[in-house]
Formats: structure tokens, sequence, C-alpha cells
């Protein structure tokens, strides 16, 4: 069953959008260039517009229908949208803020009670405040938590990184993990970030001026021309998921182990931040320029991460060259096309990928 | 000195008179001018820009000419006033309520002016906010519009208030200028100019119609100020 599916049609002046979507439950990444659509869309799903012709169900309920005439207001859509600046009404403190909703849902339908909003977003410490002290990331999270005791079934996130610092940034993902992972709740976050996107999922609906250009998981995507081409502007990344098999405390290494334990990587272990248990999993990024190719294993050299696989796509864009590798997982490795003709690289060479310890970062 | 201080009893009435006029101005102002304003700030309609030159008219008409159509309109005779009489027995002209009257048609555009801009002030990004979060759109006006752009609404009162203290045109003409009853400062003050020889009366009227029309321009200022700030 979906979430979500809507079909929706909008003539806005010069620009159109047209999209076909289908959410599951889980976290779902809607990524775009700026002026793709991705705003309009949200909106068009919280009510906040309406389309030309339209049909959204949530949970298999009518929400629109233009044919039926039939166009449920924001207000009773039971959806969660968590605004871009958070918009949190600055005559109010964080608590009359977080409680603004709860009045107009039925005690039944909450879905989750004040206590455990807070803790979970741990904002406790904030009641009492006024939004306008507060940082961005607590903005943020307040917001989280005033979308959530609305009671809603759906939680929409417009940008949610980007009214953040970049060192703040990814400090959001875990919250929402836990949200997505406490309540079983679908959210659609918007981002024109892919790698903040990706290290909070990696099912992700493409879009481009107002039409849905791809959708699926993310290492699907990348296969395809089409899509690799709307993602490679915003930073290709390499996202995967791995377990902490030990930590070696002797030379500050923690061993991680992907998911069928074919491959074994190495992590510097103060880049965990002792916050992973032994068995934990985790997300690992890694920048497609940050991989290097050789065709035999170096043994005289200080980087650890040597994975051996096979190159099953080259794609060429511009004067980069792109290698899918398989090495037990796919791999997306951005070279130089100068590279690719002097190693004579073709679809089915066998290589090893290497890269630094370093440029692991750790999505938890 | 003690002279200008030495007000005599119809003085005192006028100046008491002022003042009730003047609150009930505001005060019967405020709830239309809220809505109106709402209405301009946020709706938008065929014919809007006819509406506004409608409501904005008292402000350029001479206020003689506004009084003199609150006259024709709610006078014993008038339109709407011969039936007021006939149905009700309600006669408005040459009346406190007339001075009431007259003051708020003349307000009227300086409230809406004052309470519009600070609505328009009002991110509506908050009230999207408040729809997806299950308010409707009374309930979001409510609790997030209108404490939002209190400031202005505050100064929209003010503003009225001000304006009714100094009103003079249509009130003599719509409610006369009976002591007592119609007769507010500034009709007063004419009185006094008048009569030779009562020049101190006139000016002891001058002062206070100056220092609370400062006052309240003041406190109208510091609103805007803070709404300004909050923004």
């Amino acid at each position: 069953m979906h979430a979500l599916s809507a079909r929706l049609k909008v003539q806005k002046g010069n620009f159109s959008l047209d999209v076909e979507v289908n959410f599951l439950k889980g976290i779902t990444g809607i990524f775009g260039p700026s002026g793709s659509g991705k705003t309009t869309l949200m909106h068009l799903i919280s009510g906040l517009e309406n389309p030309d012709e339209g049909h959204i169900e949530i949970d298999d309920s009518l929400i629109l229908d233009t044919s039926k005439n039939w166009n449920l207001k924001s207000r009773k859509r039971k959806i969660g949208y968590v605004f871009q600046e958070g918009r949190l009404f600055p005559h109010m403190t964080v608590q009359k803020n977080l409680l603004f909703g709860s009045v107009y849902a039925d005690n039944d339908q909450q879905i989750i009670h004040f206590d455990e909003v807070v803790d979970l977003l741990e904002i406790r410490e904030l009641l009492e405040k006024r939004p306008k002290s507060l940082s961005g990331g607590e903005k943020q999270r307040v917001a989280i938590g005033r979308a959530l005791l609305s009671a809603p079934k759906l939680l929409l996130m417009d940008e949610p990184f980007s009214s953040l610092d970049v060192a703040l940034r990814r400090q959001i993902i875990p919250y929402l993990i836990r949200i997505n992972k406490k309540l079983g709740m679908p959210m659609l976050v918007v981002s024109h970030d892919l790698p903040d996107l990706l290290s909070l999922t990696q099912e992700l609906f493409l879009l481009r001026n107002g039409s849905v250009e791809g959708h699926g998981n993310y290492f699907d995507l990348i296969q395809s021309e089409k899509s690799l081409d709307i993602m490679r502007g915003a930073g290709l990344m390499n996202v995967i998921p791995f377990k902490v098999e030990l930590h070696d405390v002797e030379n500050g290494l923690t061993h991680l182990i992907n998911r069928d334990a074919s491959h074994e990587i190495h992590v510097e272990r103060e880049l965990i931040n002792d916050c992973c248990k032994v068995g934990d999993e985790l997300n690992v990024s890694l920048r497609p320029e940050d991989i290097a190719i050789t065709l035999n294993e170096i043994s005289d050299i200080s980087i650890r991460n040597q994975l051996k696989g096979k190159i099953t796509k080259i794609i060429k864009k511009e004067n980069r060259t792109y290698c899918l590798v398989d090495v037990g997982f796919l791999l997306i490795v951005s070279i130089t096309q100068a590279s690719q003709q002097k190693m004579n690289l073709d679809v089915g060479t066998e290589v090893y990928c290497l890269f630094k310890s370093m440029a692991l970062q750790i999505n938890l | 000195m003690n002279e200008l201080l030495n007000f005599s009893e119809d003085e005192l009435l006028a100046i008491g008179l002022s003042f009730r006029v003047a609150f009930w101005c505001a005060v019967f102002i405020l709830p239309p001018s809220v809505f109106l304003s709402w209405c301009l700030a946020r709706k938008q309609f065929r014919g809007k820009s006819i509406v506004e030159g409608f409501l904005n008219l008292p402000l350029v008409l001479p206020p003689v000419a506004t009084g003199f159509i609150l006259l024709l309109l709610l006078g014993t005779n008038g339109l709407i006033g011969k039936y007021l009489n006939e149905w009700f027995g309600i006669k408005l002209a040459f009346s406190f309520y007339a001075a009431v009257i007259a003051s708020m048609v003349v307000s009227f555009p300086l409230a809406i002016r004052a309470i519009r801009l600070s609505i328009e002030m009002v991110d509506p990004g908050y009230e999207e906010a408040a729809k997806t979060l299950g308010a409707n759109s009374l309930q979001t006006f409510i609790r997030v519009t209108l404490p939002l752009a209190l400031p202005g609404i505050i100064s929209g009162f003010v503003l009225a208030f001000a304006r009714s203290l100094g009103e003079f045109g249509a009130t003599i003409i719509f409610a006369g200028n009976i002591s007592g009853e119609t007769q507010t400062i500034p009709l007063a003050l004419f009185n006094e100019i008048q009569v030779p020889g009562h020049e101190t009366a006139a000016f002891r009227l001058l002062l206070v119609a100056v220092v609370f029309s400062f006052a309240a321009m003041s406190f109208s200022e510091i609103l805007v100020k803070k709404l300004h700030h909050r923004k």
C-alpha cells in the first residue's frame, strides 16, 4: 500500500508541473535543482496551493479529486508541514508553539505525547523561550515537534538542512530517523542538497522542470544516465550501510563491515566519536572524487582501504568519467577521461578502489 | 500662569466631552476597521480599488462636506434618518451620537491605514503554518494575525482617538455646537476665538489640544517602531 499517491498538474505563468508520485512508508527524498517544482509539489500536497487538475490519496483516503470537485482544506488534510524557515510563531513561547495544533486534533488521533516529543527532540530546556532566541537547529526541532503534535498522517519537510550552518546540518538527521523509526510515519523530505539528503534516505524522487525524471533507490538511479545527469551537479555521493565490527583501540581504528560481510573497510576511530557500539549499523558516505582506481593492489601505501571489484558501467559526462564499480556493493567513482584512457578502463575491467579512512564520513 | 490653568466650567465640559466622543469613536471604529483592513490586506476581489477609494474619501473631502453628507443621510429628514425616526424614534443629528458618528467617519481612513499596514507586515507564512496545523481562518486570525498586528491595531485606535479630538467641520454641521452635548474642544475653541477678550480661554484650550494630540501621535509612533522592530 502506498502511504501517499498523487497525480498533480498545475500551470503557474511559465512554469508547469505535471507529476505522478507514489510514496511508500519510510523516508522519501525529493531532489531537484532550484526551480524544479519541489516546493510547489509540497504546497499542492499540503493544500496551500490548488492544482488545475489532480488526485491525492493518503493511506487510501481521498484528499483531493478535481474531477469530483473534492478538495479537503489544508487544515483537514492531517499533513504536518515543516517549513524551511521553521515559521515558529514569534509571539508565542516554544511550549505554546508546540501545542498550537494539538487543540484541533482529537485526543485519540494523537500519535505522540507532548513529553515524548520534547524528549525525542531534546527541547525541554527551550520550552519557556521565544523563537527569536533559538538557534537555527533548535528552531527546526521545535517546528518538527509542532508538526508532530498536530497528529499528522504524513510529514512534509521543505529543505530542512538549508537554514542550518554546515556544521549543524547533519545534526537534524538523527532526529528525523528517530521519528521515522518510532512513529513509522511517512516523511517526504525536499532538498537540493544531494549529500545531505542521501545521509537521510536512499529512496529518491528526482524532479526537473516540473516533472518526475526518475524515482527509486539511489543506486538504481545513478545507473541511468538521465538521472545521473540531474544529480551530478549537486554533488554525487556514495552512501554505504555498514555495521561496526570491532573497535581497535590500540591502532585508533574502528573496523566496519558491510551488510553481507563480504568486505571489511577500516575507519579511523576518532571519526566515530565513541558514539557507536559493536554491532551498531550506520551509513558511511564517500565522495566519488575521493576514490582512486588502480589495476593492482598496492602494498606499500598508507591508504588502508583497498576494495577489489569489477567495473559494471562507464558514463562519460563532459571531461569526467564516472565508473560504477561492483565491490560487493556499488561504488561510484569519478576519474578524469585521461586516466580512463591511460589505464584502458572498460566495463568488466577488474580494479581496486582506494580511499583514505579520513575521506569517510559517518552518518548516524 | 494661574490663568492658564484656571479652566471654566464650560471648558472642562468641552474637554470631558471631547474625550468621551474620542473614546467611543475609537472603540466603535476598531472592529469594522480591523475587518476591512484584513480584507484589503489579504483578499483579492473585484472592485477593490473602488472600495479603497471610497474608504479614503473622508481623508480628502472637506470635513464640512462630510458633515453635510451625514446630515443628508442621517438627519431627521435624511435618507436613512427619516426611517430611523419614524420606525424607532431615533434622532441622531445634533446629539452626542452625531458627534461620535462624525468623528468615526473622518477617522476611519486613518485607522484603516495603520491597521492594514500592520496586517500586511505579518508574514502570510505564519498563517499558512497555522492552517497546516489545523486552524481555520478565524482561529488563524485570532491566534496568529491579530496578536502579531497588535501594535498597529493599537496605533489605529490611538490615531482614531487623536483625529476625533481634532474633529471640527463634520461635527459642527452634523452635531451642531451645543455646550455639554456636542461642543468638543475645537468647537469651544472656535467659540472663544469669536468673542473679543476671550484670548486667554482660547489659549487654554489650544494648549490642551496641542498637549493631547502630541501625546497621542508620539504614542502611535512608538507603536509603529515596535511593529518594525518585531519584524
